[in-house]
């Protein structure tokens, strides 16, 4: 359990580092905050030997007004986007998502860019940001593509990123009022158990759109069918849907038994979350605080 | 002497039972403070450990020579360059080598030492040594170690420690360590008139005693002599330990030791020393080792247990007689796993009027990582089955579960066990303050309930301490005391009780750590023993100290000690006073000199309350709120309440916050911490992102400690130790919680999904289970 020696490059573009990248193959891996990838390789999990540092890039950093909506460069801290005033007020619900993350320490290093990418099955960030239909922007420096966040991760720690591709930002759209975003969890080590999130929009007291996600449980997270019908739902029926919903979903799931718990526990634990997370979306969609 | 000076009309000062500064707060919070991994003596080499991968195997051949080849490689030690020695100790039973001989035991034990001029290359070099192993059966588990035609985990003749303190030691039997045991009364008789027997079997894990700064050692062996600068809790112990594994004269041996970043039970008698001196012995040159986490983890743990309890009681609830048999895992090496056995012994029956008890404890050895002391050890692992068994009494009786215990709880004086002490404290009245900081009877929702515990734990260790007190020219006073402080205060507690016995303000007292070259005995820094024992010694070394002065201060006053009055560093008497630095000057001649106090406790002579065990009983007693949310099995701790019964509090603060970590750590033993090892012996959660230790996140919303000064402790002022009883209160506390709020549980930790599979079990059968076990 000790850090193996390594060369660490410092490109100051995002060209510069596709490239060295690129050139280096499977040797190299990039690395930001390092809360994921430097303990992979103490527990002797990864190896690399050289590693390429994004920390000066500055395409990686801010966050801008796009629309109505976000965008989130890839190598901002959890930290620095918790307290971030303009996430606050285009997506309520994000900085509390974001403060639950592991600690302070880990929070004021590590980067939404690289827990997504690192696509640890048990991801916050990874949950919510499917529900509320994050884009991600990859590139290189010189081409991009856009990719939906639930369709970003292949599997536990596969994403669809392409030898020397960078994820460069997180297109976050806001959440507009008569729509409701919750993101729910349960941990009992360092890493959450199991994450849910939804966003609903409810338009005269009749639920014409919805979301759900559910994170931690499986290799990557899962969108269960059953939230479809929730669709149309008049107000009388909710509370009556979103329990027949969290049944349906908890019974789709196949969780991955691990430390976390055994599969047969996370699914009982689906279903009391996605109630809770669907309850806490609804109530957020009519302006009500939780 | 005692005696004599406390019959003086001095008229002391109030250094005691005041929250006087920590008197290491300045250096820690500056990070001047040294502990042992900031020392560098010159030349020194840097260790890595090669430890073994395999439960249990023998060792076919070690091949060092690329190791040695390296470039920054001074040495590497294996078990061939032992053998001019006995490489065998461990204090209770000598069943450990220094390093592998042939043969390992465990995951993780020691093969082979580096010492190189980085710590990279030592680190480095490991994977350069080649070590051939033939794979053994292996005992992993207690069922298994136990199991008829289990894999030996040691054979040949059982050797005792140089501590064992174990009476007779029997023939070898299989992978039992040591029994421990004792039955009073005619248990059939109770029992065949029993109205209500509570029968149950119960686990408790393997549990790391995390602190901040792991296991850390510089080691020189020069010529014949040995200096040790570790984390240790018990450097006299180490230093004869050491003294007789390497044949050196215990003069020879110098043992020092800087702060320690936490101890709990896991730096207690000898721990990396042995490897340190060994390959510092090959290398010539100091050599450095610092365990990391997943090193200290199986350097040192809790003792995983099972347990089989029955508890009878008459229908009007008066407690008859408790059967307990007990089997604790030790692993590989025996470390203080016959203490903890024994302990774990006494503290089966629980504190009450029995009629009949049988305890039975078996130490077992296992192919797993050695286990020893843990803050409160023994009654931590009892306390919470007792406790739950006296609460299912009261719940089949329909009786409220403190009026039980107010029925039942031995009073003042009363035999705690067979050629024992009594009780030395008032139980009832600790109940009854814990329930009032819990509004006991008030209304709770289904999902929370209240629950309290009470127990002892036999404190003190082996009562023999030394101290001296140093008075210089200038008023300033010195204490040299063999207590460790590694957080607890200790320096600071020490320093008061001198301050109060010279009448000085604790600020002139300086407290230094310990050197056993210059330092007076101490047995150990543990079983809640410093403040009572080593404090006791410092007591007298100043009382010593203080007589000089007066009888200094009579023939330059010129007045009789009856009309002198001490005070803030001065005499005074017939309308004169005289500073301490007057009198020194006056005694001597010049100034300069110093007054010199001895300090002795022992079992016999000077100190009468020592001449029986224990040297006092520590009260575990606490209660605890909890709430369960039944859908996730996620258990909540709202509210807890301890009494610190210390007799008299030094420094009320240090208390307190005694308290408080013991309650976290308490929280952590009950709720989530659990090493989980692999059939294989693996450890398999190694590192603090996979074996959760207690944050602050898990401090209950509400705390409350109440500190009870009967001055009934014969520590000095009347105080008594404290700091662990709270430990052992807290997992019962909390277990008797959460059965108040309908979830009865026989495993820790209580983790949500075990909880919630409880709750699901419970849910499907019928409500009345709890009557179907009631005999009669």
């Amino acid at each position: 359990m000790k850090l193996p020696p390594f060369e660490v490059h410092r490109p100051s573009s995002l060209h510069n580092a596709s490239r060295l990248l690129r050139d280096m193959g499977s040797e190299a891996v990039p690395i930001n905050g390092g809360t994921e990838l430097l303990l992979a390789m103490k527990l002797g999990l990864a190896q690399y030997a050289h590693l390429v540092d994004l920390k000066r890039i500055p395409e990686l950093r801010g966050v801008r007004r796009v629309g109505s909506g976000l965008a989130v460069g890839a190598g901002m801290t959890h930290r620095e986007l918790e307290s971030s005033r303009s996430i606050a007020e285009a997506v309520a619900e994000m900085p509390r998502m974001l403060a639950e993350i592991a600690n302070v320490r880990v929070r004021s290093v590590g980067t939404i860019g690289g827990n997504l990418c690192f696509a640890d099955p048990h991801s916050d960030p990874a949950t919510f940001l499917s529900a509320i239909e994050a884009t991600l922007v990859l590139g290189d420096g010189s081409t991009s593509r856009r990719v939906p966040v639930d369709e970003f991760f292949l599997g536990a720690y596969e994403t669809k990123l392409e030898p020397g591709e960078l994820l460069v930002e997180v297109t976050v759209p806001a959440v507009p009022t008569g729509t409701g975003a919750a993101h729910v969890r349960m941990k009992v080590h360092e890493r959450p158990t199991v994450t849910v999130a939804a966003k609903v929009m409810v338009e005269r007291d009749t639920i014409v759109r919805a979301r759900l996600v559910v994170g931690s449980v499986c290799g990557t997270p899962v969108l269960p069918q059953a939230i479809d019908k929730l669709i149309g739902a008049p107000r009388a029926a909710w509370s009556e849907r979103v329990r027949e919903v969290a049944a349906l979903s908890a019974a789709a799931v196949a969780p991955v038994a691990d430390a976390e718990g055994s599969s047969r526990y996370k699914q009982a634990l689906v279903e009391v979350f996605v109630r809770r997370a669907l309850d806490a979306a609804l109530s957020n969609a009519q302006g009500m605080t939780r | 002497m005692m005696t004599q000076l406390l019959e003086q009309p001095t008229k002391l000062s109030t250094a005691i039972g005041i929250n006087v500064d920590r008197a290491d707060a300045r250096d820690k919070l500056a990070g001047s403070a040294e502990y042992t991994g900031d020392l560098h003596p010159p030349s020194m080499l840097f260790g890595a450990v090669l430890r073994s991968q395999y439960a249990h195997a023998e060792i076919e051949s070690v091949d060092t020579s690329g190791a040695e080849a390296m470039d920054g490689v001074i040495a590497v030690l294996t078990g061939d360059d032992l053998m001019d020695l006995d490489p065998y100790y461990g204090h209770a039973l000598r069943d450990r080598p220094i390093i592998a001989m042939g043969k390992v035991r465990f995951v993780g034990e020691p093969v082979a030492v580096v010492a190189a001029k980085s710590q990279a290359i030592a680190e480095a070099a490991l994977s350069a040594i080649d070590v051939s192993y033939r794979v053994l059966p292996i005992a992993a588990t207690l069922d298994r170690a136990l199991a008829p035609g289990a894999p030996l985990v040691h054979e040949g003749p059982v050797r005792p420690g140089l501590a064992h303190g174990l009476g007779k030691l029997p023939e070898r039997e299989g992978n039992i360590c040591y029994r421990y045991g004792f039955s009073v009364g005619d248990m059939e008789a109770v029992f065949s008139r029993a109205a209500v027997v509570v029968d149950g079997e119960y686990v408790f894990p393997a549990v790391y005693q995390y602190s901040m700064e792991t296991h850390t050692t510089v080691a020189h062996h020069r010529g014949r002599e040995i200096t040790i600068w570790s984390s240790c809790q018990h450097p006299f112990l180490v230093r004869q330990e050491i003294s007789e594994l390497f044949e050196v004269p215990l003069d020879d041996v110098r043992v020092i030791v800087p702060y320690l970043g936490g101890g709990f039970g896991s730096k207690s008698y000898t721990k990396m020393e042995p490897l340190a001196v060994a390959i510092s012995r090959k290398a010539g040159l100091p050599v450095r080792i610092m365990n990391r986490v997943d090193e200290s983890m199986v350097t040192t743990r809790r003792h995983n247990m099972k347990c089989r309890m029955r508890t009878a009681a008459s229908a009007e609830g008066q407690l008859l007689g408790r059967v307990v048999e007990m089997w604790l895992d030790t692993g590989a090496y025996a470390d203080n796993g016959p203490r903890v056995t024994a302990t774990a012994g006494d503290a089966g029956p629980g504190p009450y009027r029995w009629e009949a008890v049988d305890v039975k404890a078996q130490c077992v050895y296992t192919n797993t990582s050695p286990a020893g002391s843990y803050r409160a050890f023994g009654a931590t692992h009892l306390q919470w089955i007792g406790e739950s068994q006296v609460d299912e009494v009261a719940r089949r009786l329909g009786l409220d579960r403190v009026e039980i215990r107010r029925a039942n709880l031995l009073a003042r004086g009363g035999q705690v066990r067979p050629g024992a002490k009594g009780l030395d404290a008032d139980l009832v009245g600790d109940v009854e303050e814990v329930a009032a900081a819990l509004d006991w009877s008030a209304p709770r929702p289904s999902n929370r309930g209240v629950g309290l515990s009470v127990g002892l734990l036999a404190a003190g260790a082996h009562p023999v301490s030394m101290a001296t007190v140093r008075l210089g020219a200038d008023g300033g006073v010195t204490v040299l005391v063999g207590t460790t402080e590694l957080g607890q205060g200790a320096r600071t507690v020490m320093g008061q009780i001198a301050a109060e016995v010279l009448g000085l303000p604790p600020s002139r007292i300086v407290v230094r750590g310990t050197d056993t070259s210059y330092t007076p005995y101490d047995r150990s820094t543990g079983a809640s023993r410093s403040t009572t024992v080593a404090g006791k010694a410092v007591e007298e070394a100043a009382a010593q100290v203080l007589e000089e002065l007066i009888e200094t201060a009579e023939t330059t006053l010129g007045v009789a000690r009856d009309e002198l009055v001490v005070s803030e560093g001065r005499i005074s008497g017939g309308g004169t006073a005289v500073t301490y630095e007057e009198l020194i000057e006056r005694r001597f001649g010049l100034k300069g000199g110093e007054l010199i106090g001895q300090g002795h406790v022992g079992p016999r002579g000077g100190s009468g309350g020592f001449a029986d065990g224990p040297v006092f009983w520590e009260v575990c007693v606490g209660g605890a709120e909890v709430e369960v949310e039944p859908e996730t099995g996620v258990v909540t701790v709202l509210r807890i309440s301890t009494v610190a019964d210390v007799g008299r509090a030094i420094n009320p603060l240090l208390v307190r916050r005694q308290d408080e970590g013991a309650v976290l750590q308490g929280i952590g033993n009950a709720l989530f911490e659990e090493m989980r090892f692999s059939d294989e012996g693996l450890l398999l959660n190694d590192t603090l992102l996979d074996y959760r230790i207690p944050s602050f996140e898990d401090l209950p919303a509400s705390m409350s400690c109440t500190i009870v000064e009967n001055q009934d402790g014969p520590g000095p002022f009347g105080a008594k130790g404290c700091g662990e009883g709270a430990f052992a209160a807290m997992p019962a506390a909390i277990v008797n919680a959460l059965a108040d709020a309908g979830v009865q549980m026989t495993e820790l930790p209580l983790t949500p999904e075990r909880v919630w599979k409880k709750i699901q079990s419970q849910q499907g059968i019928s409500k009345n289970h709890s009557t179907e076990e009631v005999d009669q």
